[in-house]
């Protein structure tokens, strides 16, 4: 018997080998172009994807688009914006009415709505959703476009545990049920859009009551939008269903979402193009130049791309404290040489060429644009006027970004122009993405501060104030490129609470021309594309602004 | 004995001239064709690495943003480098790729050299020490050799890389002597000075522990024991007598470690932590073919070749050098 004992672990090691044979994957059927429901019957699915799991599903904590695209399915806002349009529409509230001078909004909800435990969704959820956002201790990363509700700015910057605060001076009221009041700091014409955004949507107090932070976990979370969400499978899978006590559940056609993580673009694709998923691009950036230059050349492929603008722009930063950027002319200059045509076309592959910071669409952004145009001879008067003919003298200065594939090439076609054009010498750095955006922070000493850097900006809500105010203001905004106050800034805060609409258009288009086209406080050069791949099966809109509705939908018979 | 040994030993020098150990493996190494390709193959790209710019058609950072994804052959029509022919192709900026591969032959050399310069003095040196010296000393070096062996190199690498950036952000005076010179190396070196520290650290520690071997075998023979009875000093019995001895499994060694040295350049810029772009290297060209893998699969293949083609001709030289100074295969 022992002489045999030898054959145990090879015995042991074929037994593992055929157990891997067989338990190898069934062929699945393919799909291929065919719409996914065959036999009438069963339920709708679509398989969409997303480049980055949400990092969380409650509305107040929300910030990135992973979670708030999952977000808008299972959450209704007071208004919504039209997927096609971006105008606000009504959805939980019915209708709206602003008091004269402005500062009174009142919402009528509608009283069929209802939580999917059965609970009606009431003015009541709605206040205790706003004041949770606006409390420091939640510690909403969003809290700030609240601001413009009365108290809210205090409340949100109580420091404590030393200082208190009365959350029951926070300018919002339920009157009854189903009335909901907020009282603003000035007029703001935009408050309907933010109405819109998923931080002061609705949400179940009794449950976050219940189960704390493990509110949104698919056995806890309640919800009133048009899905429920039925599963989470970590860094794999999340799963939506119908939700049936969602009020207008005869209007939705699709039956189940399958919303799938799939981290790279080039795979994303291939499981596109093998029919593993029906939408591809919708979660993530625009494909890279190389996967749109192979898509733009198919036949099947290019028939099925959508491409539009995605409501962001990407620029070029200048730390405004730091010679040599400290002059006026050189940043001029820089901004000059950046041939933006070309950037659009051969670097990025999408996009609109960009010099102004908002993009057209956004209410108030000065349509046609307004800023520095490119322009060679230009940018090398300007820097010969600042002391540097021909590059002669410049300094060697760093341009940083953060490590993406993308944000290489741009860095390194950067250069390359910069080079070309005024003949000076930018080196590159590149950081991953949190410690990137801690090294360029306005609070960041300014010997260690690059000359140069990236950043970027995607509207929250389509108007000007999320722009121009809220992200260059010297005082109330982060002001990274460290500006002093000027006419412009006044202008910004201005415009946010003229209530004539024709004014605020002309004040916004003021203030981009003198933000980024007198003092150029940052070079806007391209805003930003989206390219969605869907089936021909699939009909649906692909917004510039919000999320995509799944609800609206439809997959064709 | 010791007379008659003397006796024999010039007796026999007028029948035949002792062959010199170099002569010999060379006449031994040029009999194979194949071997004498790869010996002229990688002097030839020992040559492209000392002056890129002699054989390049153009820079490296050349761009040319409207001839992107050109294939080879073809003829630039605009932009920067009308008229310029991409023999190998252009890349996603319409760089060319046979300019970028010959500068990225440098880094590759550069590693090859850098790495085979430390294992043989480092390596070298302490193996001899550490074989030489007392059972203790032995114990002691050898299990310094076992811990940074045990010691993963990436996570090193990884901290070595925060450390500098932090460092490169204050200001001069703040940095201290070597701070300045780690920073300065490592602009020098174009971001590589981590590959370098990397393939430092880990490349002599298969050499010492070769040459330890060795030394232990040598020490007890009785050439060794002759030289210290006539009263030669340690360094002198290390350097003349036991050194020569070992030189030859050294030399193979080295040659057949080189192709990880390149490789691991490879990997560490292809994940990002090796060479600042625009600079090239073999492994972020690799990286950058890698996604434009289903559209322009020339971006891949040529540096991809390169690097397989350098990595197998330092194999074969190495197994082929073996042969010729292993004494065994000697007729």
């Amino acid at each position: 018997m022992r002489k045999f004992l030898w054959l145990v672990p090879i015995l042991g090691l074929l037994l593992v080998l055929a157990a891997g044979c067989t338990a190898a994957p069934a062929p699945a059927a393919s799909t291929g172009d065919a719409a996914p429901q065959a036999a009438s019957g069963e339920p709708i699915t679509v398989r969409v994807s997303t480049i980055a799991e949400p990092s969380t599903l409650d509305p107040n904590l929300a910030e990135d688009t992973y979670s708030i695209t999952p977000i808008e399915q299972l959450f209704l806002g007071l208004t919504n914006l039209n997927n096609e349009t971006g105008v606000p529409e009504p959805e939980l509230a019915e209708s709206w009415t602003v008091s004269d001078d402005g500062l009174t909004w009142t919402f009528n909800l509608r009283k069929d709505a209802v939580w999917s435990d059965g609970n009606p969704v009431t003015a009541k959820d709605v206040e205790y959703s706003v004041k949770r956002a606006v409390k420091p201790e939640t510690a909403s990363p969003y809290a700030y476009v609240l601001y413009l509700i009365k108290n809210a700015q205090a409340i949100n910057q109580t420091v404590l545990p030393t200082d208190t605060y009365d959350i029951d001076t926070l300018g919002v009221k339920a009157v009854d049920d189903y009335t909901v009041q907020f009282e603003l700091e000035a007029p703001a014409a935009y408050f309907e859009s933010i109405s819109s955004m998923w931080t002061l949507r609705p949400v179940p107090s009794w449950v976050i009551e219940e189960f704390g932070d493990a509110w949104t976990d698919p056995a806890n979370i309640v919800v009133n939008g048009p899905y429920l969400l039925k599963e989470w499978k970590p860094a794999e899978q999340l799963v939506f269903e119908k939700n049936p006590t969602y009020f207008k559940k005869d209007d939705v056609q699709i039956d189940r979402v399958e919303l799938d993580v799939i981290s790279d673009q080039n795979t994303e694709l291939a499981l596109y193009e093998s029919g593993d998923i029906d939408v591809a691009g919708d979660n993530a950036g625009s494909f890279p130049i190389e996967a749109l230059t192979r898509i733009r050349s198919d036949a099947t492929l290019s028939a099925e791309l959508h491409e539009g603008p995605r409501a962001s722009t990407t620029y070029v930063g200048f730390t405004m404290t730091k010679p040599p950027f400290d002059n006026v002319l050189v940043r001029k200059a820089f901004s000059a040489a950046i041939d933006r045509a070309t950037m659009v076309k051969d670097v990025v592959g999408t996009g609109v060429p960009a010099t102004q910071f908002a993009p057209k669409g956004i209410f108030g952004a000065p349509d046609p644009e307004v800023g520095i145009a490119s322009d060679v001879e230009q940018a090398k008067a300007w820097l010969a006027e600042a002391g540097y003919p021909d590059g002669e003298g410049f300094p060697t200065v760093t341009y940083r970004y953060f490590s993406s594939t993308l944000e290489e090439a741009l860095a390194q076609a950067l250069q390359a122009m910069w080079k070309e054009n005024l003949n000076v010498d930018v080196q590159l750095e590149s950081m991953e993405f949190p410690a990137f955006l801690a090294s360029t922070a306005a609070t960041v000493p300014v010997e260690e501060m690059p000359e140069m850097w990236r950043l970027g900006w995607g509207a929250d809500y389509p108007d000007e104030n999320n722009w121009v105010y809220e992200v260059f203001h010297c005082t109330d905004s982060q002001n990274r490129p460290c500006a002093e106050c000027t006419e412009a800034d006044e202008l910004a805060k201005a415009a946010g609470r003229e209530t004539d609409s024709a004014k605020r258009i002309e004040m916004y288009r003021q203030v981009e021309e003198m933000m980024f086209g007198d003092e150029v406080r940052v070079a806007p050069y391209y805003h930003r594309g989206f390219t969605i791949l869907a089936k021909p099966y699939i009909e649906r809109a692909y917004p510039a602004f919000a999320p995509p509705n799944w609800d609206t939908w439809r997959v064709n018979q | 004995m010791l007379n008659s040994a003397a006796q024999n030993a010039t007796a026999a020098a007028p029948l035949r001239r002792p062959r010199s150990l170099l002569r010999d493996t060379l006449q031994r190494l040029t009999k194979d064709v194949f071997v004498v390709i790869c010996a002229v193959y990688l002097a030839a790209l020992l040559v492209i690495a000392i002056a890129p710019g002699v054989f390049a058609p153009v820079g490296y950072a050349v761009t040319d943003f409207p001839e992107k994804f050109q294939p080879p052959g073809t003829v630039a029509t605009q932009g920067t480098l009308a008229g310029h022919t991409y023999w190998m192709g252009s890349d996603k900026l319409g760089r060319d790729i046979l300019s970028r591969l010959i500068y990225g032959t440098r880094v590759s050399m550069a590693v090859a050299l850098m790495g085979a310069s430390i294992s043989f003095v480092i390596g070298i040196t302490y193996g001899l020490v550490a074989g030489y010296s007392s059972k203790h000393v032995d114990n002691f070096m050898m299990r310094i050799v076992d811990i940074i062996y045990a010691y993963p190199t990436l996570i090193l690498i990884i901290l070595l890389q925060v450390y500098l950036t932090t460092l490169a952000q204050k200001p001069p005076d703040e940095m201290g002597a070597f701070g300045q010179l780690v920073v300065t190396i490592d602009n020098a070196s174009g971001g590589l000075f981590f590959v370098f520290v990397a393939i430092g650290v880990v490349s002599w520690l298969n050499m010492a522990r070769l040459v330890r071997g060795q030394t232990l075998h040598y020490r007890q023979q009785e050439f060794v024991q002759a030289a210290r009875v006539v009263g030669a000093k340690d360094q002198r019995i290390m350097g003349r007598h036991l050194l020569p001895n070992i030189i030859g499994p050294c030399i193979v060694a080295e040659t057949l470690a080189i192709p990880t040295y390149i490789y691991t350049e490879a990997f560490l810029s292809f994940i990002g932590l090796g060479i600042q772009p625009p600079l090239p290297s073999w492994g972020s060209m690799i990286a950058d073919g890698y996604g434009a893998m289903r559209t322009a699969p020339w971006v891949l293949f040529f540096p991809a070749i390169a690097l397989s083609l350098t990595m197998l001709a330092f194999n074969f030289l190495g197994d082929a050098l073996r042969d010729a100074l292993d004494p065994k295969t000697r007729k």
